[in-house]
């Protein structure tokens, strides 16, 4: 998500600027794991950058989900207190927060909070009006669209193998070729570090911190009214396993925190699934965990020791001429990334005079999100176009011409993932059980693409072997 | 509502796989005119086309066929009486007052029907609904997807398999697989049963030396991009797995054949009242819900395991709507059945006394030479012998008029001497 | 000798108890119905079953049709059948009943059709 907020500030810029990203599409990384939560701005240090690039970041927001067609809402955040200590902690909460400039906040008392949200109980809550939630993948794939609408050149299945310093600037090595920068932004996340090392500077080290978290059907999402928090755990940045509902209209219970040694291990575990469920239902009695459709989990890169007991804020600097890194871009990184990515144009503008492109076009208009439409207008859509009137996932209503224009993206990505995470198709209550037939079907006929070609998420999860008869055919 | 043009219509059967057909043709014979199948797959007959295996109709039909001839004995006549249908068009909506949108390539249809059927049929239990933990790689399909990639697509999902569940599907897709070529390593089974009929057990793994593995679930998948591995343990009587017990079983897919769910989320926007056990509608013996005018069969009503039986419910469904949108439909009063020891579920949910009825249900647990028995209240009214009880199979037990007479309601239970 | 087995030519699937010599059946025990004897008779002798699988199509509408066997068929020869069934297209249109092998291993067992394929209407 960095990264591509950082694609598009820049491409508002007269500069050749490429994206280079080492997975098979954006955000398959940090990105596409987390809360989609629009934080206020409560739990940061005053004067940190957390604290000040989520402030900013957050206001920034309204415009921009005009822009690029992103779902967002200001559902508002309850942080509840179970014990009489909690409720100083929500007072001292509501002083950081309001230290930082957030508006609105207010401790009210246990009827208060049992009305707002009747299915909670707890002794009193802070409750944040402004805190939002927004669906972060659709927001760093129209990030990343725009970007390349306004001439980034994203290339994606891109490795960055080495990078050298050399008299035209840096030259930087990777799987599908080398690039020579004159100004190089390192936001790789979880291997920000070794990129940064690749240049000679070696002290960042960062630890990854997985957050698995359960999905709950739409169902259930009326238990809650907006954000249900409990009061922060004392680990240095960790928020707590909340409830969260999601933009879609799904539940989300997590993240769960626990220090890992393999950097891309998201697996789901058995003993953080029962953390997740048992914590719910402490906030949540009348959660049910036969709501439950799914579990995934996603790892942060922070940049705070297990030992430390405060968390270390953002570091955004530039720690060798013209070679910017991001480090440890946590939550809220989310909220943050919009304030982020100006704020480092800010540093390079310091240095150099780079002038603003007259024809940037801010505006990215995504297909119609047909189940998110009026009957009127869904009709309309068909009479115009017959793909719309046909419905690949049973779900979640995604018709066949928004799968077909997530599959038309300009990154020409052709996966399963691609189109679940542009369409939500797959990501249903039956999980694929209709649509990835259907879309399986889309790949053959409408791109012509072979069995072997068909890849859930990268070009090393094939879903198929091939063709049914293969293995009994003579000389396979 | 909405300001779309509505066209009224006498019945809209939601589905056309062998419920929604057999209902269109009995409702069609019994008189309805004005009628329309909606089904959302791209072909007539539901699930049966991809389910290629014999065993069906044999109740009917007195024959053993595989599912696409049964279906298209249905389909035939379903044409012969020229009764309207559309594909590739789903039914997005149904309000309480029986307005039912549909999205077809055609247009964004809207019908104001004076009846409507509810045959959507089933959808697979998946890996996220069991939570198994671990990666989430490519490579883990449930049954009856592998079953339409492999029979329909013609594209095969793996060669080294392991299935978790020994119900009919699982078995069924553990022989298809390993006839197309793959090797099915292992069969596990949560219970310390096998969920499916013996004759399948017989016929799909004794056949083939498949190992089935009792009380044994899969307690984590391994591989970041394509299944690597899963691992499997025994668990206790409690279905926890036990620690120590692990074994890691190398593959390249897994197959998940862990339950089916009747599908109503169309029942849930018209108002409908569902059976929180079955997970479909609760329904009096004329198979009308609990709205006036919607009526619900095969396996969106409660999971059927012979497709017989589905055309029999579904014909009786049609035969029930005709009475009703002709205007012959009577007022009675009904009692209420209920499931008792033993017993998981029981439908339907209410009957009218002094009329011959069939009662179906599933049991919880296997057993042999049980009596299933009807009470009211107290008193025994009628007890019925089998010789073998299964969860897998469903129960028929036959009332007559006469004796139900007087009864005020009715409790099903398995006798426990 | 002694086998034990699960009868599957009904859904009753009734577990037998066969007691057997080289030549014939000696007793079985655990049939509800005639028809288990005969079933208990093939299965020690000559084991059979009905093979139910898909065979490519050329030039329809659907890339497959789902096909049986006529009779029931050697169990033995399953696989050799499989194999010889992945080399065979079937040229649409194809009817319900249509023979698309026959005569498979000289067992005088043909393989047909279970499934309507109409002809495409893309060209080839």
């Amino acid at each position: 998500m960095v990264g591509c907020a950082l694609a598009r500030e820049f491409s508002k810029y007269e500069l050749k600027t490429v994206l280079l990203e080492k997975e098979s599409d954006v955000c398959c990384g940090v990105s596409k794991a987390n809360s989609g939560v629009l934080h206020t701005g409560l739990y940061y240090k005053k004067g940190s950058l957390k604290a000040r690039l989520c402030v900013e970041g957050r206001l920034m927001y309204k415009r921009l989900v005009k822009e690029l067609d992103v779902p967002c809402t200001l559902c508002g955040k309850h942080v509840v207190a179970r014990t009489e200590d909690e409720i100083k902690d929500l007072e001292r909460l509501r002083d950081v927060g309001e230290a930082n400039g957030v508006r609105g906040l207010t401790i009210i008392s246990r009827e208060l909070a049992k009305k707002r949200e009747p299915n909670v109980d707890s002794l009193g809550a802070l409750y944040s009006p402004v805190a939002g939630i927004v669906s972060p993948y659709l927001f760093t794939i129209a990030l990343a669209e725009n970007a390349s609408s306004n001439g980034v050149n994203v290339y994606l299945n891109t490795k960055v193998t080495g990078i050298k310093q050399v008299n035209e600037g840096f030259r930087v090595t990777t799987t599908q070729g080398d690039f020579t920068a004159d100004i190089v932004i390192n936001s790789a996340g979880l291997y920000a570090d070794r990129i940064a090392s690749m240049v000679g500077i070696d002290q960042y080290r960062l630890y990854p911190s997985r957050g698995e978290y359960l999905v709950l059907d739409k169902d259930s999402r009326d238990l809650i009214g907006g954000m249900v928090y409990p009061v922060p755990p004392k680990v240095a940045g960790y928020l707590g396993i909340h409830l969260t509902p999601t933009i879609d209209g799904n539940l989300l219970i997590g993240p769960s925190s626990e220090f890992i040694d393999v950097l891309e291990d998201t697996r789901t575990t058995e003993e953080r699934i029962l953390e997740l469920m048992t914590e719910a239902k402490d906030l949540l009695p009348n959660i049910s965990l036969k709501a439950v459709i799914y579990a995934f989990s996603g790892v942060r890169s922070k940049i705070t020791p297990p030992n430390e007991k405060e968390a270390r804020d953002f570091i955004i600097q530039e720690d060798l001429v013209d070679f910017i890194n991001l480090i440890g871009i946590e939550s809220p990184g989310l909220t943050s990334s919009p304030a982020i990515a100006k704020f480092v144009v800010q540093l390079v503008k310091e240095k150099r005079d780079i002038r603003r492109k007259k024809d940037f076009s801010p505006i990215e208009r995504k297909t119609v999100r047909f189940n998110e439409t009026s009957r009127e207008k869904q009709s309309s859509l068909v009479n115009e176009d017959p793909a719309y009137g046909e419905m690949v996932c049973r779900c979640e209503h995604v018709t066949k011409r928004e799968v077909l224009d997530a599959l038309n993206n300009p990154f020409g990505v052709k996966t399963i993932a691609a189109v679940k995470y542009r369409t939500r198709a797959g990501m249903g209550r039956c999980h694929g059980g209709f649509c990835l037939p259907k879309i399986v079907e889309i790949l053959e006929k409408e791109y012509g693409m072979a069995a072997e070609e068909m890849t859930l998420k990268n070009t090393d999860s094939p879903l198929f072997i091939g063709r049914t008869k293969d293995l009994r055919k003579k000389g396979v | 509502m909405c300001d779309l043009l509505s066209r009224n219509i006498d019945l809209i059967v939601v589905g056309g796989g062998p419920a929604g057909l057999a209902a269109a043709i009995s409702a069609r014979k019994e008189g309805i005119k004005d009628l329309l199948i909606v089904e959302r797959n791209n072909w007539l007959g539901g699930i049966l086309p991809q389910c290629i295996h014999d065993g069906f109709g044999l109740i009917i039909f007195k024959e053993t066929l595989t599912g696409p001839e049964y279906a298209q004995k249905y389909i035939d006549e379903v044409k012969k009486l020229e009764i309207p249908y559309i594909i590739d068009s789903m039914v997005l909506e149904i309000t309480p007052e029986k307005d039912v949108i549909v999205s077809s390539p055609k247009g964004l249809l809207v019908f104001h029907a004076k009846a409507i059927i509810l045959a959507m049929g089933c959808r697979e239990r998946t890996r996220g609904q069991i939570r198994i933990p671990g990666s989430r790689p490519a490579g883990v399909y449930t049954a009856g997807v592998a079953q339409n990639l492999v029979n329909l697509k013609n594209f095969m999902v793996g060669k080294d398999i392991v299935v978790l569940g020994s119900g009919d599907i699982g078995l069924i897709m553990t022989r298809r697989l390993t006839f197309e070529g793959a090797k099915v390593h292992v069969v596990a089974e949560i219970l310390p049963y096998p969920s499916g009929l013996p004759r399948n057990i017989q016929q799909c793994l004794i056949d083939y030396d498949v190992p089935l593995l009792l009380s044994h679930t899969v307690t984590e998948i391994q591989g970041q991009n394509r299944v690597e591995a899963v691992v499997v343990s025994q668990v206790d009587e409690n279905s926890k797995p036990i620690e120590g017990t692990q074994q890691r079983i190398a593959c390249d897919t897994l197959i998940l054949s862990v339950g089916l769910i009747p599908e109503n989320e169309l029942s849930k926007t018209c108002g409908v009242d569902l059976n929180q056990i079955t997970g479909g509608a609760v329904v009096k013996e004329n198979l009308e819900t609990s709205v006036q005018g919607i009526f619900a069969c095969g396996n969106a009503l409660h999971v059927h395991d012979v497709v017989d039986y589905v055309s029999l419910e579904a014909q009786k469904a049609g035969k029930s709507v005709a009475e009703y949108v002709l205007g012959k439909q009577r007022k009675v009063k009904r009692i209420q059945t209920e499931a008792g020891n033993g017993v998981r579920y029981v439908l339907p949910d209410f009957i009218r006394r002094n009329v011959d009825l069939e009662l179906f249900m599933r049991v919880v647990c296997p057993g042999k030479d049980k009596h299933i028995g009807v009470f009211d209240g107290k008193k025994l009214v009628k007890k019925k012998k089998f010789r073998k009880i299964h969860p897998a199979e469903m129960i028929k037990m036959r009332l007559k008029g006469s004796e139900t007479k007087n009864v005020k309601a009715l409790r099903v239970e398995v006798l426990e001497k | 000798m002694k086998k034990e087995m699960i009868c599957i030519i009904c859904p009753l699937g009734c577990s037998l108890t066969v007691n057997y010599n080289q030549k014939a059946i000696e007793s079985v025990k655990g049939n509800q119905c005639e028809r288990g004897l005969d079933y208990a008779e093939k299965e020690i002798f000559n084991p059979e079953r009905t093979l139910t699988t898909t065979v490519r199509v050329k030039n329809g509408h659907l890339p497959l049709v789902s096909v049986r066997t006529n009779q029931p068929f050697p169990k033995k020869l399953l696989f050799d059948a499989m194999d010889l069934l992945a080399e065979i297209e079937a040229e649409a249109p194809i009817k319900i009943g249509h023979k698309i092998a026959e005569n498979l291993f000289n067992t005088g067992v043909d393989v047909v059709a279970t499934k309507n394929v109409e002809r495409s209407q893309r060209d080839h």
